[in-house]
């Protein structure tokens, strides 16, 4: 099976350049995370890259496979065209080969304050709901963090700075949607003007990579119908 | 940039400035085929009704802000160089006066 894989060390590499690397033996329901591994541990072991858990819930080797996000632990290799090109996450600083900088992609997290926010005092027992307003959660909390869908994202890529993101947008609608939350103007206050909720036009790469089948669009659509009804 | 315009109204006026042209494209061609203008004057009695200079004005200013909004959306997405931006949004604001003015000018002239 034959790769070309990104790399770039910074100490020796001017630029980054793709290596081909070719593996055999390959059995059948492998991974693209166990063919990583592999090739780092019996071809070059200077290939760097994330990964932890393995099975598509850390989110931890989000990648560009193909030139389609995803996460290599839950990708076969038999679904993957040859050569199979693996790249770093589009739009973020590369630290070395596959790795990429995530500090500003968890700094928008951040800035959208997931958690919850009470302005009450404490109940004595926990904050009960309802199973329908549980229900809104569904769709919302299974969020991984991997990053492929803010990274997949013209947005993201052309205002990384200063647009929330996919991830970050559906975190602010998860705890915007959350019955227990008592921040729901300052959350919207925190996402008004023209770049941090606006600038999604839509594009909807977001779902269509999302590896854990999420619709980060439907949420901004949610934060904005918010922001109306709150408005009027 | 202007603050009134940013974020949820900018969005809200494209969606409007929208929906009334739409309507408008179809209103027009109802009023020009019921009508029937022939000729200058029959153009130039059509576009006299204050029904049809009244809904025009309009569409011609939904227009002009739904250019704006939706250039001004494409210079934040590409242009990150402040002035760079700035000066394209000034000749852009500019442009869209300049044609404001002019559709103001032959509805009026039309009407009286």
């Amino acid at each position: 099976m034959r790769f070309l894989i990104y790399r770039y060390r910074p100490e020796q590499d001017s630029e980054p350049h793709m290596q081909p690397f070719e593996l055999n033996d390959v059995a059948p329901g492998t991974m693209l995370r166990e063919a990583l591994i592999r090739l780092k541990a019996e071809q070059d072991e200077s290939l760097t890259f994330r990964h932890s858990c393995g099975e598509g819930v850390c989110g931890s080797d989000g990648l560009n496979i193909n030139g389609r996000n995803g996460l290599g632990c839950i990708t076969p290799l038999a679904e993957l065209k040859e050569p199979i090109e693996v790249r770093p996450l589009p739009g973020l600083p590369v630290v070395r080969d596959l790795v990429v900088d995530m500090g500003e992609f968890f700094r928008h997290y951040k800035v959208v304050k997931p958690y919850l926010i009470r302005k009450e005092p404490e109940p004595e027992v926990e904050v009960l709901q309802s199973p329908e307003e549980r229900d809104r959660l569904d769709g919302l909390y299974e969020c991984i963090l991997c990053g492929c869908c803010s990274t997949a994202c013209p947005s993201f890529w052309w205002n990384p700075d200063k647009f929330r993101g996919p991830a970050a947008l559906l975190q602010a609608w998860r705890f915007l949607a959350d019955s227990r939350d008592q921040a729901t103007d300052e959350r919207l206050a925190e996402l008004e003007g023209p770049f941090k909720l606006f600038r999604c036009h839509t594009i909807m790469n977001c779902v269509e990579v999302c590896p854990k089948g999420l619709n980060p669009t439907r949420a901004i659509g949610e934060i904005r119908k918010l922001m109306l009804k709150r408005s009027v | 940039m202007s603050e009134t315009l940013s974020g949820l109204r900018a969005w809200l006026l494209q969606r409007l400035s929208a929906v009334y042209m739409a309507l408008y494209l179809v209103f027009l061609p109802l009023m020009v085929a019921i009508v029937g203008p022939q000729g200058y004057s029959g153009w130039h009695d059509l576009f006299a009704r204050p029904v049809v200079s009244v809904t025009s004005a309009i569409f011609a200013i939904a227009l002009l802000l739904h250019i704006w909004v939706g250039v001004r959306d494409v210079c934040l997405d590409y242009l990150h160089h402040p002035w760079v931006r700035l000066g394209v949004l000034s000749l852009l604001g500019t442009w869209l006066l300049a044609m404001g003015f002019w559709v103001a000018r032959i509805l009026i002239n039309v009407s009286v």
